[in-house]
């Protein structure tokens, strides 16, 4: 006998009240909307990133990328290149929010950070050098938190002072959904009162060639990097303390295949029931934001239908799912930064190749950042 | 808000000393280590060469929905250890299918062996060609992905990368999860594998001991690493008694702090903050825990914070505090989840495990028992499990007798 039931569950708005992005188009979130706006091809040669040779000559990359350029020299000698996309962009967002954070709260505020691997270089290299040195011990003590996936987490709460629930949840195209869903957990169970959600990667040869489909001689396509972090609050307790939200993430959700892998039929079931539960139509979505893959066009077709206003982001991220999951919110965050009379609904859908399914709906506010408080 | 109680019903170790509960409960008991010379990797060039290795793991055997060659160890460990929980838990019919079964499990390093293996061939054939099969082993997510794909599992599919305290993360995450009515049954835990960089990294930390764990000891050197998967089975208490399941013990609550410090070192203020969430959270006092599955590397610096956070919050009356880690080593990210399992047998096998390789608990540790050497016949009422990490993320999960 087994006791199923339909609960709610945890039903907690997330509201949004601040948010960083790291991205060719732009850092920072009002860089990042005016160079979405603008359009123009952000992608570089990858040979501005690495001497090694890659399998797209063409990266959706930050050339030129320096973590004491935007942090200062103090600390940053030994940050991975995500590590420190991830501190700065947690920086960012703090910095778009009207939360201040202070000994009074730091205790409650924390970091979710997604990763796929967390830095591949830091972990390959680590392991190359265990190959390559005179004694496979001789690695550098130092630079072994790196190896760890927590370590950007970790090192973004060092940086801001967050001593609140610190988590990193892994899973690449859908780790994004994954955290906001945590954060909600969090939030709604009273463990945190605000928490610095997304996800963040690195362009480097290791992780262009071991994400690449061209890694076995099929066409590659441009690799990415970058991604982005949301400060997340409770919005009615937000707005019980008279602040509003740049935007709402009501409802988000994670599932998966099972051992049946139609990730198709598994993402179009959970974006069915959101919708349902959610009382929301298709033809109330202003925007649909797919990561690009064939299995999420097929369950948005059953879903949504082709009359939607269906994007991908991939022309934004390249291809590097875990950036991509977080910049799908970027890009939503972006339209109602500069429509900020927009309360309209988006939808955002991902899949992993084994079998994650996830799916968030997001409502702008009226208020699309903090000038218009 | 709905708040359910939340009990553990399966259990599913795969170790060094043992797989299966019945196995692994009787090592406890009996204080086996499992700790021997590394088979995995050469170690040639290294200084110290043990390990605590599953040497009998066999996935081909433990599997069978999951093509094992098309996975990495640590989703292969995880796969196998969730079979075992479901199984323990009499519940393989309730979960096949069911979107109301989630899945959350930790790891340190996730697939480690398989980023070596690319890294070799890196180094030996350079990058092109990159071997897919190989590349797709690589993503952390697996871990759990490898769970619901073995067992069918249609809900909720997390990893949690928070390193050495991850599975005390994926506990804690399930027990909201089902106390709030978002699943029904969670299976949670955690994997990791043995690798040489993580041995070379621990060695140049200064926190790799040679021989033997020897956590709490005056003369304690460090971790042996180690590997292995472990699951619990969760699920409401209605649920439970519904199905008339066993129950081993009852999930009382947990906390989360962030030390915000320092990338290793450990901070014994935040982990006693951590104590008092995990306290207030299963609404109950110090004075009624009677037993703490320490998380106990044997790190001189770990263990001297673990022993000044537990004075601070427990005063002058310490309960009982034993690291598994003594047999089984460091197994990084499903260490909490062996240290839950030790408490679970606890609470419902009346017996404390115990420290192994104790000589001399360490004198600055007055009033410290750390159940030497040999288990104790003890019926334990409240346990508490703790988890410490890289990242200063810390996490402490209460577990108590089903009253």
């Amino acid at each position: 006998m087994t006791v199923t039931t339909d609960l709610p569950g945890i039903t907690t708005v997330l509201g949004i009240s601040g948010w960083g992005v790291v991205s060719p188009y732009g850092l920072g979130a009002d860089e990042f909307t005016a160079g979405l706006r603008a359009g123009r091809d952000v992608t570089v040669d990858a040979a501005e990133l690495t001497d090694e040779p890659v399998p797209h000559p063409r990266a959706y990359a930050l050339a030129g990328f320096r973590a004491r350029d935007h942090l200062g020299r103090k600390g940053t000698s030994f940050l991975d290149r995500r590590t420190a996309f991830a501190v700065l962009a947690c920086r960012q967002a703090l910095a778009d929010s009207d939360l201040v954070v202070d000994d009074d709260n730091r205790e409650r505020v924390g970091v979710v950070l997604g990763t796929s691997v967390g830095s591949l270089q830091s972990t390959s290299d680590y392991s190359r050098d265990t190959h390559v040195q005179d004694k496979p011990y001789l690695v550098n003590p130092i630079l072994f938190p790196n190896t760890v996936l927590n370590c950007a987490a970790g090192q973004a709460a060092i940086w801001h002072g967050l001593r609140g629930v610190n988590a990193t949840l892994a899973g690449g195209g859908t780790a994004t959904i994954t955290a906001l869903r945590y954060a909600r957990t969090m939030l709604g169970r009273g463990r945190a009162d605000a928490l610095l959600v997304g996800a963040v990667e690195e362009y480097t040869p290791h992780m262009a060639w071991a994400g690449s489909p061209g890694s076995d001689g099929a066409p590659a396509t441009a690799g990415g990097e970058g991604g982005a972090v949301f400060l997340v609050e409770d919005a009615t307790a937000m707005r019980a303390a008279g602040r509003t939200p740049s935007a709402e993430i009501v409802a988000v959700d994670v599932a998966h295949t099972g051992a049946g892998m139609d990730v198709a039929t598994a993402l179009a079931g959970l974006v069915r029931r959101m919708l349902r539960d959610a009382g929301v139509a298709a033809t109330d979505l202003a925007r649909v934001l797919s990561c690009g893959a064939a299995e999420e066009e097929r369950a948005l077709d059953a879903t949504v239908g082709r009359q939607a206003d269906r994007s991908s982001v991939t022309g934004v991220a390249g291809d590097c799912p875990t950036a991509a999951g977080a910049l799908q919110v970027a890009v939503l965050l972006a339209h109602h930064r500069r429509t900020p009379d927009d309360g309209s609904l988006s939808l955002i859908v991902a899949g992993s190749p084994d079998g994650t399914v996830g799916a968030a709906l997001l409502r702008g506010t009226g208020h699309g950042s903090r000038n218009h408080r | 808000m709905m708040n359910r109680r939340v009990v553990v019903t399966g259990l599913g170790p795969v170790s060094s000393i043992g797989t299966g509960i019945d196995v692994f409960a009787a090592a406890l008991r009996a204080g086996r280590s499992g700790i021997t010379p590394i088979a995995s990797f050469d170690t040639t060039g290294f200084v110290t060469e043990r390990a605590g290795e599953v040497h009998e793991f066999q996935p081909y055997d433990m599997v069978s929905r999951i093509d094992p060659a098309e996975w990495g160890r640590s989703s292969l460990f995880a796969a196998a250890a969730a079979r075992l929980a479901l199984t323990d838990a009499g519940a393989l019919d309730v979960a096949a299918g069911s979107a109301r079964v989630g899945v959350c499990m930790g790891t340190t390093s996730g697939e480690s062996q398989v980023v070596e293996r690319l890294t070799e061939h890196w180094l030996r054939d350079g990058y092109r060609p990159t071997p897919r099969s190989l590349a797709r082993q690589m993503p952390a997510g697996r871990v759990a992905e490898a769970v619901s794909r073995e067992l069918d599992l249609r809900g909720t599919t997390t990893t949690v990368s928070t390193a050495c305290s991850a599975s005390n993360y994926a506990l804690g995450y399930a027990f909201d999860a089902i106390a709030a009515g978002d699943q029904d049954y969670m299976i949670v835990g955690g994997a990791d594998s043995v690798c040489r960089w993580a041995h070379a990294g621990f060695y140049r930390l200064g926190a790799l001991a040679a021989e033997r764990c020897a956590p709490f000891d005056r003369d304690r050197a460090g971790v042996i690493t180690a590997e292995g998967g472990v699951a619990l089975f969760l699920e409401s208490l209605d649920s439970a008694q519904a199905r008339g399941a066993r129950i081993y013990c009852e999930v009382l609550g947990y906390g989360l702090t962030c030390d915000a410090k320092h990338p290793t070192a450990p901070d014994a203020a935040s982990v006693a903050r951590c104590m008092r969430l995990a306290h207030r959270d299963a609404g109950i006092k110090p004075d009624e825990v009677d037993f703490i599955c320490a998380h106990g590397t044997a790190t001189p610096a770990n263990d001297a914070a673990e022993y000044e956070a537990v004075r601070e919050v427990f005063g002058d009356r310490l309960p009982p505090m034993s690291s598994v880690k003594s047999m089984l080593g460091h197994t990084m990210g499903a260490a909490s989840g062996f240290s839950a399992v030790a408490a679970a047998l606890a609470l419902s096998s009346g017996f404390l495990a115990p420290t192994i390789n104790h000589l001399t608990t360490d004198p600055a540790m007055p009033g410290l028992d750390v159940v030497p050497n040999r288990a104790r016949p003890a019926q334990a009422q409240i346990v508490q499990v703790n988890g410490f990490a890289f990242g200063g993320n810390n996490a402490i999960t209460i577990l108590g007798r089903l009253a």
